[in-house]
């Protein structure tokens, strides 16, 4: 494909697609790593060179196809969304339409003698002043250059939507020229206009967004849009949006959802993060609690009573009935109204029950959100200084010290599909099904799994900044750390994916596993993925 | 640029008033602002009326629209109970080469012909469109009491 770059021959006109490929052997965006968990679309990240540069592309081919000048073609290409395909095809079905929707004077119109220099009076500032063949774009409707400038600079200030600006004149459909709108234009206002031209490739093109990064320049194209669903990509500059809806990246839950999801958020955040950042109610005493560092374990001050925080519920209880200590993601909403309550305090509690499950999913997805966050500084962190000094430490050159990055990565990556299966329980399980039972066992299962990831980058690794190991014990801790990484990287794809299916399958499989001891194809598949928890 | 281009319309309203209209600052010393009258027109609910209208000029006019708005109570579909006006070219299609005269022929164009598919008032337009003659009832007994 990278044989027909540089060509602008006609005959292969239909290369619309192809043409798409020119930069991807040396841009290609992040690699579709095997152990990144979210299996990527195909697509491309270009900055602002990459991008000037396909446009200029593709404007030549309009140029030596359709014999227009190079103002010209630009403007076909923005009306037609950058589609060479479309503007040849619509061109050749019916020129005369597409000029005058473009603005294009009629093919005629250069053919015409040059103006003589001429007074008339302004349509705008009603002065008498001396008109020549630049002060009109090609239809004889003349501006003084003073209006002129008014106008343009006027449009520039609008926006984008100045590229199409028109003649002033009512009614008159002609687009004013670039060498037109050059000549009056303030040189603040002309490098306005250049920012315009070449984003517009990006702006006008709908197989291409911008990064949502802040201060990102760089924009991403997908090769194939696949119709509403949720496509995760990440910039060169790290940051990982869906394409579909400019969220944050958010596979398995499809962007309808994540739009519910994050309004909900921001309407109850205020009260929501007052009341999870400040206090809880002991579970024994009534005491309001205010967490202030350490872990999740809890110890009433007061009554020395111990819960966990996460869930209000006795410590005692949290082992491996509820996933393990640090995988408390059972959501019970009766837990903490059995106990001798009266009916006043019982009809209370219920109001309260909805916004609790709510806070429930909201908590864990917050959680598991600065989690990601965390993970994502510890991976800069690895980058930028500490995988040198291991390097060093181990004497291994930094090249091979490369299934750190890829551990940390996955950690990140999961802290993320691990957040959004919050949004989607939110959502998806309402009733408290086989289905919801399954969801929250395969989610816990899946959250064993990256803890023990999680712990050995976390513990295992800084050991050997700390102390003396030798070469054979790090190559064990490499193998460990390889395999482990690949395994939690093949489970939660297998999560994902049957996320997205919508666990196909369980409630009838569950069925028949109660029946005839079979396993759910869900839990067989993520066993064949490698089974987070190993149970 | 402004004032220059507003004192020329100035000059053109008073030489060559139009018949329906007239238009002019409300004070001798400010430019920018004007009162405008507009006479119901004759073939409309509105006829025998006479609405006030006040012109706002924008510093960079005519490079930005004027604002236009009724002092009147009119019941129009396109006009509100603040006597703000939809109409494109005050907005969107506003073009420089348009004057305030042009202005104030298209809003009695409109009293005339109100455009209900893009109405400012949704009741107004409904019932616009769908008892025509309970429309013209209420625009008459409107002019009536606000604008006579």
């Amino acid at each position: 494909m990278s044989a027909d770059d540089g060509e602008l021959s006609q005959g292969s006109a239909a290369d619309y697609e192809d043409d798409d490929d020119a930069f991807a052997d040396d841009t290609a965006c992040l690699n579709a790593a095997e152990h990144v968990v979210v299996p990527r679309a195909a697509y491309q990240c270009f900055g602002a060179v990459e991008v000037r540069a396909k446009q200029s592309e593709a404007i030549a081919r309009v140029v030596a196809v359709l014999q227009v000048n190079t103002d010209e073609a630009t403007q076909l290409l923005r009306t037609f969304k950058w589609n060479v395909n479309t503007v040849n095809e619509e061109w050749f079905a019916d020129e005369e339409r597409v000029r005058t929707s473009a603005g294009l004077l009629p093919r005629d119109a250069d053919a015409s003698e040059p103006e003589p220099e001429r007074v008339v009076r302004c349509g705008v500032c009603f002065e008498d002043f001396s008109a020549d063949a630049s002060t009109n774009p090609g239809c004889r409707h003349d501006f003084c250059g003073e209006c002129w400038r008014g106008y343009l600079e006027n449009a520039v200030d609008n926006g984008p939507s100045c590229l199409d600006a028109r003649c002033p004149h009512e009614g008159c459909g002609a687009r004013v020229t670039e060498a037109l709108a050059r000549r009056f234009l303030s040189d603040a206002a002309a490098e306005k206009l250049s920012t315009f031209q070449w984003r517009s490739w990006v702006d006008d093109n709908p197989r291409v967004k911008w990064c949502v990064g802040p201060g990102c320049e760089r924009s991403v194209q997908i090769d194939v849009v696949r119709g509403e669903r949720p496509v995760d990509v990440t910039c060169h500059c790290g940051t990982s949006f869906c394409w579909q809806c400019q969220e944050q990246a958010h596979r398995p839950v499809d962007c309808e959802t994540v739009r519910k999801w994050l309004i909900k958020n921001s309407a109850e955040s205020e009260n929501m993060n007052w009341i999870l950042a400040n206090t809880k109610p002991c579970p024994e005493c009534k005491r309001p609690i205010e967490k202030s560092m350490g872990c999740m374990h809890m110890t009433c001050s007061q009554c020395q009573y111990q819960f966990c925080w996460m869930c209000q519920g006795k410590w005692a209880d949290h082992g491996e009935r509820t996933g393990g200590f640090y995988a408390c993601n059972t959501y019970e909403k009766e837990k903490k109204y059995t106990k001798n309550f009266s009916e006043d305090e019982k009809r209370r509690a219920l109001a309260k029950s909805s916004l609790e499950r709510y806070m429930h999913y909201y908590e864990r997805w917050l959680a598991h959100g600065s989690s990601q966050v965390k993970a994502v500084n510890d991976l800069k962190e690895m980058t930028e200084s500490k995988i040198a000094r291991l390097g060093d430490l181990q004497n291994t050159p930094a090249s091979q010290l490369k299934f750190v990055m890829d551990a940390l990565e996955q950690i990140a990556e999961c802290r993320r599909v691990l957040k959004w299966t919050y949004g989607y329980g939110f959502y998806n399980m309402e009733d408290d099904g086989m289905k919801k039972k399954f969801f929250e066992y395969i989610q816990a299962d899946a959250e064993v799994g990256l803890e023990r990831l999680t712990k050995a980058v976390e513990t295992d690794l800084e050991e050997f900044f700390h102390e003396e190991k030798t070469a054979e014990e790090f190559d064990t801790f490499r193998g460990v750390l390889t395999g482990l990484t690949s395994v939690t990287a093949k489970y939660f794809k297998t999560l994902v994916t049957e996320l997205e299916e919508g666990l196909p399958g369980v409630e009838s499989e569950a069925v028949d596993a109660a029946g005839g001891g079979k396993k759910p194809g869900v839990l067989t598949r993520l066993a064949a993925a490698g089974g987070g928890a190993g149970k | 640029m402004a004032s220059k281009r507003i004192c020329k319309e100035l000059q053109d309203l008073q030489k060559d008033p139009p018949t329906s209209c007239s238009a002019g600052p409300r004070a001798d010393d400010d430019i920018f602002h004007w009162d405008a009258t507009i006479i119901g027109p004759a073939d409309s609910p509105y006829q025998g009326g006479l609405f006030f209208v006040a012109i706002h000029f924008p510093p960079d006019y005519p490079f930005k629209p004027p604002k236009v708005n009724f002092k009147t109570r009119v019941y129009h579909p396109n006009v509100n109970s603040q006597g703000s006006i939809c109409l494109d070219i005050l907005k969107e299609q506003w073009s420089p080469a348009l004057t305030i005269s042009k202005v104030l022929l298209s809003i009695c164009s409109l009293l005339t012909d109100p455009n209900p598919d893009d109405p400012l008032v949704p009741e107004i337009a409904q019932i616009y469109k769908t008892d025509r003659g309970r429309y013209e009832e209420l625009a008459k007994e409107w002019t009536r009491k606000y604008a006579m």
